[in-house]
């Protein structure tokens, strides 16, 4: 027995006769790597799902199909970038591009959001489903491994799948331009900001659609409930702003998690919200503070869910 | 120290349910038979083992980790079979079972050997690639011991791995417990409350009823002491119960049948003997130990109700689906 594990080519590969032996079963030897490496495999095979990979043909159509939304405009800038570019007018065109670094999460959010709908019940709602939730409890992970590793891995796949337009984006511009360096350094200030918007959207976004999914086996309702919680309170909010600039009004728009957002996005970018917004005395720390609360918030809520979830 | 050691295990759910009631036994390694009716606690001592419910009071410990603290410890070395369906329909058995092998702490190329291997072993060729909600009953049971395998556990926990599946299937699984027990020196715990299965396989009982130990014993003591035999006459039988007795036997009557404890020796001479004396019609002599309840409710000391007790035989029958044994040697 342990000669067949410490020599396998002798096992396998049996030399020219190629005679077949019946090498009964084998122990286990090797190294058990423990709860980190299993909460490793966990959100990465989360992060796989959420695109669909090892998964069958269906479950990659609406990924695909709304990733490509989000690369759509990163795309027809790059592409007119380059027929510009053609016809010199490249510096004029850069100064009146539509999509830029600073308004791209705000052209892309309701492809995000669409994609939360229908990528996060994937992950929670087929473990809830299926019954599968036993088999991972039963093994070197705990619950709340679970949740996080889970939750990380979507929220990761929320991530590339709104910088890597930005990417494309940044290649295009930088490439195209005749002065490289000049335009690296030009782009360069622009990173922070991006990555800072597409860490809290992201985890925003991604925390409180999982937290959604995690109370539903069901995949409708859970996706009926994701587009409810990031249109309803964005109406309302809208609605009570609407009225009129009351103090009640201004700060309930803090519970609308996309124009919590657009304020992060103003604030991290300095640029002023455009005018259809009523709230703009409201400080930037509090777009910040209401991000990072509700992050907490559902990430704390989720993991509470999977600690008491019966199995 | 034993594998599993149980201590004045409770298990409350809220204040209505009582799962475990003070239990203690000690479980050392081999095959060993958890019975006990439906609502017993089986699932729920699994569980607590396991490490995924916190027992209310009370210690466990299992290759002599504390279950309260070493849950994520033991459970790389335990394999887990539930009882409910737990496969996901739209992955492979291959896919799904390395993942979770991976999710053991096993490294990903060891994770894809052990898959492979488990598999074959299971009974798992071609189909292995399809998805798994095309698959039997019969196959999805099997896909289910094999993830509870793939990481070569030291300890394996089935909870009614025959659930489901037909008379041939349910064969085929429980020569599949039995080898993955024997050939590879795993320890083995099957819960189950068909005594049938249990006693084909295990090498070690334990009973548990109410969340309650009723008995830990080696399997043949557990046959022998508790086996009943059933005299059935035409008439006389309070007759033929009262010379029994008489003759230092331990009977209950049951209607045309009357009801004699094995345990104490072998009565088949006495009852042989009675019978003739008293020129009785004999119609059967068989032995009974076909369902929990004949072990339990039988047991010498313990009279039971001659209605509840044929309602039983009754539900026995058509539980076991087989004719009763009537020969005398068990």
């Amino acid at each position: 027995m342990t000669d067949a594990r410490t020599t396998p080519a002798s096992a396998t590969g049996a030399g020219p006769s190629g005679s077949i032996y019946d090498i009964g079963y084998r122990r286990y030897e090797g190294p058990r790597l423990g709860r980190r490496h299993a909460a490793r495999s966990l959100f990465s095979h989360s992060f796989r799902s959420t695109f669909g990979i090892g998964r069958g043909g269906r479950a990659k159509i609406a990924p695909i199909i709304l990733g490509f939304l989000a690369l759509l405009p990163a795309i027809a800038i790059v592409g007119a970038l380059t027929l510009a570019v053609q016809f010199g007018a490249a510096s004029r065109f850069t100064a009146q591009a539509p999509f830029r670094y600073d308004t791209y999460f705000g052209t892309i959010s309701t492809v995000v959001v669409l994609f939360c709908a229908a990528q996060a019940p994937e992950l929670f709602g087929r473990d809830q489903r299926h019954g599968v939730l036993a088999l991972y409890f039963a093994r070197a992970l705990r619950r709340s491994d679970y949740a996080f590793a889970r939750i990380g891995g979507f929220v990761a796949a929320l991530l590339v799948l709104q910088l890597a337009p930005q990417l494309l984006l940044f290649l295009g511009r930088v490439l195209l331009s005749p002065d490289i360096p000049g335009a690296v350094a030009e782009d360069l200030p622009s990173l922070p900001p991006v990555l800072a918007q597409g860490l809290l959207s992201s985890a925003l976004l991604g925390g409180l659609s999982m937290a959604v999914s995690a109370f539903t086996p069901r995949r409708a309702y859970a996706t009926a409930g994701i587009i409810a919680l990031f249109t309803i309170p964005n109406i309302v909010a809208g609605v009570i702003a609407g009225l009129g600039a009351s103090l009640i009004g201004t700060w309930l728009i803090l519970l609308s998690p996309t124009s919590v957002l657009d304020g992060t996005n103003a604030f991290l970018f300095n640029q002023p919200l455009g005018s259809d917004f009523f709230f703009i005395d409201l400080p930037n720390w509090a777009y910040i503070a209401a991000a990072i609360a509700g992050i907490v918030g559902s990430i704390a809520i989720t993991v509470r869910r999977f600690a008491r979830i019966a199995t | 120290m034993a594998l599993i050691s149980i201590r004045n295990l409770t298990k409350r759910y809220g204040n209505a349910v009582t799962a475990l009631d003070g239990l203690t036994v000690d479980i050392e390694p081999g095959i060993v038979g958890l019975v006990g009716s439906n609502g017993a606690g089986k699932s729920t001592l699994l569980k607590i083992l396991l490490g995924l419910v916190e027992p209310t009071s009370g210690e466990a410990s299992v290759l002599d980790l504390d279950v309260r603290t070493h849950g994520t410890d033991i459970r790389q070395f335990v394999g887990y079979m539930p009882e409910h369906d737990c496969l996901p329909p739209d992955a492979s058995a291959t896919d799904f079972v390395s993942h979770l092998a991976l999710i053991s702490g096993l490294p990903r190329t060891a994770a894809r050997e052990r898959t492979a291997e488990v598999l074959r072993h299971v009974g798992l060729y071609e189909e292995r690639y399809r998805a798994i909600g095309g698959y039997s009953t019969g196959m999805k049971q099997r896909v289910k011991l094999a993830q509870a395998l793939v990481h070569d556990p030291r300890l394996l926990l089935l909870d009614e791995p025959t659930n489901g599946l037909d008379p041939a299937g349910r064969d085929e699984m429980l020569e599949l417990v039995q080898r993955t027990g024997t050939e590879f020196g795993m320890a083995v715990i099957v819960a189950s409350h068909l005594l049938g299965e249990i006693e084909r396989v295990c090498d070690h009982l334990v009973a548990i009823e109410g969340g309650k130990l009723l008995r830990s014993a080696p399997l043949g003591e557990f046959i022998e002491q508790t086996g009943t035999l059933a005299v059935e006459v035409d008439e006389g039988s309070a007759a033929l119960a009262d010379r029994l007795t008489a003759d230092g036997l331990t009977v209950v009557v049951d209607g045309r049948a009357v009801l004699v404890a094995i345990s104490d020796g072998r009565p088949y001479d006495l009852v042989r003997d009675a019978v003739a004396d008293l020129g009785l019609p004999l119609v059967r002599i068989e032995q009974r130990r076909h369902r929990l309840e004949d072990l339990f409710r039988d047991l010498p000391g313990e009279p039971t109700l001659p209605a509840e007790a044929s309602a039983a035989e009754a539900a026995a029958a058509a539980a076991a689906g087989a004719p009763t044994q009537s020969s005398g040697q068990p």
